[in-house]
């Protein structure tokens, strides 16, 4: 039982004023007042644990104090090319409902654990992108600052069989904003078949917010969804990137990059289920702490019984700048499936002093070398990251990040 | 291959370690947990008060803690009955203390560790062995040699006697404190036997010695503890082995072991465990190194029906350092959850865990693995490597490592990778005319080599021939 009750000044009314403020029709308020319902049952989402000790403390979160619903406000882009539909949530249920209906919360569970169901009951705000067959497009872009003291966002990509799409969030928040926020984003991607997705995220919120995502695609047969994964702002996040590879022959990859400073506390999941024969995942990510920041990284690969010839790959590195920072990792393997090569690693260090020697040996200042070692470590995950777009700004904010 | 149509092949060492005994015992306590249970325990072995006072308060806290149901992935203990399990049997021979001539032992017990090889190989290559036949140590000889230097090696209620002081100080105190976990606490509840190690400051035990446990009474829980004491210095390995026949009604074996390496000591702990596949098998065993010490734990993890085991050091001197090897084998019907756990609480510490699995028919094998390296511990290193191999589709084999760094100034690596049985390799080795079964156990054995090649060579010859056993399913 979760101990953190917000529902208390929650109410049916309220969930009902916003989806009537969407016009929604009836199942999905039905789905939103079952998720309000369920709060009372609803524990918050698995962190991990030893004996003794909850690594990512999400009873602290005091709802109390953010979440209100009603007086939700952010300035959104949602834009693509002309032959796919980026939609707001109330003109995908005018044009799209069928599809809505079919795809909405068939990913996530809405009831998967309380935060889940807090964004599912509450969400104002969220983007459904449709991309038709045989359609190929770049540039769908998502930007969304938040102006309120919550935001509860909610993202549904649909591809249909062979087409492309590359996505690009990021999210920030507003300038006027005093005291601590919260932010959920929920985004669920129905890949279907023989289609790729690219889904790049960029966090940078106010390191007054605490954020909450989960990002899950499920892949059709020959499907392909490729994460990136960007986490700098919050003073807490809790985000779960992952892919059901459910269709033979799917692929994915999810390249992650980090940086915590001052007192920052993230908790990243990254989860593949191979459930189907022929499957590819790669998983990567890097990350750096420095002051008295903190990183929790767990990484899944389960293997299921049927999924045949599989081969699945995980890598984790974290750069430790200061004493006080502390980083976890738990890289998880399960494999019920003989016919796997799997793989993971996870190393954790300091910058190497013979390099920062030999670097100041030649006249650079040791500032510098330190920045310029930390930017070759991010070097590998960049690498990997198909959006140009993506790559530089994060680039740019790993050395703002450094500069300051 | 172990499908009820398999022919079960009767072999020497299918012969060694699925053999019975009809039960003889002189006490033989009543089921369950209780505080008449324990005092009778206590009385029976004519204990100290002080002794007692530890076991009550030990019962008291494993009736407060919960069982431990909430790890990810853990092995089902829904069918193990603490209630069910006659935590004590005395069993029926002349002297309490152990006699040390095998020739004094009633003979069908002699009978049972001649069949297990062990005053064979006490002759050959022992400092001391200990032999426990259910509760209670029923052999014990240490080599003049050694006791003239001081080394003790006798059965763990008798050194409550003879050493009070030294065991009032280790015994469940600040290595393995009872209310560390359930199962230690219900082991600071009713253990029994066991052996007690101590070694002199800078005296080197050349040869090792071993004690050997051995459960042969259906429903019956075994308990011993192990005391390793090594002053500054010192320098001695300590091997165990186990065995049971198979019974209908479930076993529980829940060992303690707590290990104190002073400063600049050595010890090495090998126990190749081979419970039968009805047995729990849920220990804790714990070292703590002060600084330059050295703690080695070799594991061969074979048998049993369900194993929670993830020895410990806790390195809490500077320099100290651990090594841990493990091979955990599952066949069908087995979960074999086992691991290591390494704390790192001094600068300069070194820990370096290598761990290698096999399962088949529907076998699990988990590693689950906790490093900490705490803020202060700078310049520490560890690296772990796991291993799994493969069979078939039945099985499972899980990595789960926890690693906790709180500390910039160190290295950390781990790894693991998974894979299945090689059909090029099978399909190289048949084209040099070897059969199928034949050049699955000689990959087996490739794979493992690392491991075994740091075990005394009998007990590499033992788990060898355990794992070609495995493979034919002929091990009950």
């Amino acid at each position: 039982m979760s101990t953190t009750q917000v529902h208390a000044n929650l109410t049916d009314a309220q969930v009902r004023e916003i989806s009537g403020n969407l016009e929604e029709p009836e199942w999905m308020l039905e789905t939103r007042l079952d998720a309000l319902e369920a709060l009372e049952t609803l524990d918050m989402p698995d962190v991990i644990r030893t004996p003794g000790r909850d690594w990512t403390n999400l009873h602290g979160l005091d709802f109390e104090a953010f979440v209100d619903p009603l007086n939700a406000a952010e300035d959104k882009d949602q834009v693509g090319p002309e032959d796919v539909d980026v939609l707001s949530w109330g003109d995908a249920l005018a044009e799209h409902e069928e599809l809505v209906r079919e795809h909405f919360g068939s990913i996530i569970d809405p009831q998967e654990n309380y935060l889940t169901a807090l964004s599912t009951a509450l969400f104002t705000t969220g983007t459904v992108i449709y991309v038709p067959e045989g359609v190929d497009a770049e540039d769908v872009t998502i930007r969304t600052e938040q102006h309120s003291r919550s935001l509860f966002n909610y993202t549904l990509v649909i591809t249909e069989e062979s087409s492309s799409v590359t996505i690009l969030e990021r999210q920030s928040t507003g300038t006027a904003l005093e005291d601590e926020q919260y932010y959920s984003g929920i985004v669920e991607i129905a890949a279907g078949e023989n289609s790729y997705v690219q889904y790049g995220s960029l966090q940078n919120l106010d390191e007054d917010s605490y954020c909450f995502t989960a990002k899950r695609g499920e892949t059709d047969t020959y499907a392909t969804i490729n994460w990136i994964e960007g986490n700098i702002g919050t003073k807490l996040t809790k985000t779960e990137t992952s892919t059901l590879l459910a269709g033979d022959s799917s692929e994915t990859q999810i390249v992650g990059a980090f940086f915590g400073h001052n007192d920052q506390h993230f908790d990243l999941d990254v989860k593949v289920w191979h459930r189907a024969e022929h499957t590819t995942a790669d998983l990567v990510t890097r990350g750096v702490t420095d002051d008295t920041a903190r990183s929790v990284y767990e990484g899944v690969q389960n293997v299921g019984r049927d999924a045949w010839d599989t081969s699945s790959y995980q890598r984790e590195n974290t750069l430790m700048l200061s004493d006080e920072s502390e980083a976890d990792a738990s890289p998880k393997l399960i494999i019920n499936n003989h016919d796997t090569e799997a793989s993971h690693s996870a190393t954790v260090g300091q910058i190497d002093e013979e390099d920062l020697l030999y670097m100041t040996s030649r006249g650079v200042s040791p500032r510098l070398a330190r920045n310029m070692l930390v930017e070759g470590f991010f070097v590998p995950v960049l690498e990997e990251v198909a959006v140009d777009e993506l790559r530089e700004d994060l680039e740019t904010l790993i050395r703002e990040r450094l500069e300051n | 291959m172990s499908s009820e149509q398999d022919h079960l092949k009767e072999t020497d060492t299918e012969a060694r370690f699925d053999f019975k005994q009809k039960e003889r015992s002189a006490v033989r306590s009543e089921k369950g947990l209780t505080e008449e249970v324990i005092r009778m325990i206590s009385e029976d072995k004519d204990e100290p008060e002080w002794m007692l006072e530890r076991r009550l308060r030990a019962l008291k806290q494993y009736h407060a803690m919960p069982m431990p149901t909430d790890w990810p992935g853990q092995p089902d203990l829904s069918e193990l009955d603490v209630e069910e399990i006659v935590p004590y049997i005395r069993p029926d021979v002349d002297k309490r203390e152990g006699v040390d001539d095998w020739d004094e032992l009633p003979d069908d017990i002699k009978d049972t560790f001649e069949k297990l090889g062990i005053p064979e190989a006490e002759r050959k290559a022992l400092s001391g062995v200990g032999a426990q036949y259910e509760s209670e140590i029923v052999y014990q000889n240490m080599q003049e040699q050694w006791e003239e230097k001081g080394v003790v090696f006798m059965n763990m209620d008798q050194a409550v006697k003879e050493h009070p002081e030294i065991v009032k100080e280790h015994f469940m105190t600040t290595c393995v404190p009872p209310s560390d976990n359930k199962f230690a606490a219900l082991h600071g509840a009713v253990w029994s036997g066991g052996s007690f190690v101590y070694v002199p400051e800078d005296v080197t035990v050349e040869m090792p010695v071993q004690a050997y446990f051995r459960m042969n009474s259906e429903g019956m829980g075994q308990f011993e503890h192990t005391l390793i004491v090594a002053e500054p210095g010192s320098e001695v390995h300590y091997i165990e082995g186990c065995s049971a026949p198979k019974y209908g009604k479930h076993n529980l074996h829940s060992g303690g072991v707590e290990v104190f390496v002073k400063e600049g000591a050595h010890v090495q702990y090998s126990t190749v465990q081979n419970w039968s596949k009805n047995t729990f098998n849920l220990n804790t065993k714990r070292a703590l190194v002060d600084a330059d010490g050295t703690m080695e734990w070799i594991s061969g993890s074979m048998g049993s029906k369900a194993t929670m085991l993830y020895p410990c050091s806790i390195l809490k001197g500077r320099g100290a350092t651990d090594t841990h090897i493990t091979i955990a084998f599952a066949g069908e019907g087995q979960d074999i959850d086992t691991g290591a756990k390494v704390y790192h609480n001094a600068p300069n510490t070194k820990s370096t865990i290598e761990s290698k699995s096999i399962s088949k028919d529907g076998g699990r094998t988990n590693y689950r693995g906790l490093v900490h390296i705490a803020d202060g511990a700078e310049g520490s290193s560890t690296a772990v490597e796991c291993d799994a191999l493969m069979f078939d589709n039945e099985s499972t084999s899980d990595t789960m490592p926890y690693m906790e760094i709180e500390e910039s100034k160190v290295d950390v690596a781990h790894e693991a990778t998974v894979g299945k049985i090689g059909d090029e390799d099978i399909f190289y080795l048949q084209s040099r005319g070897l059969d199928d079964d034949d050049a699955k156990k000689m990959i087996v054995a490739g794979f493992i080599e690392p491991i075994t090649e740091e075990l005394p060579i009998e007990y590499a010859v033992e788990l060898n021939r355990l794992i070609e056993l495995e493979m034919e399913g002929s091990l009950g």
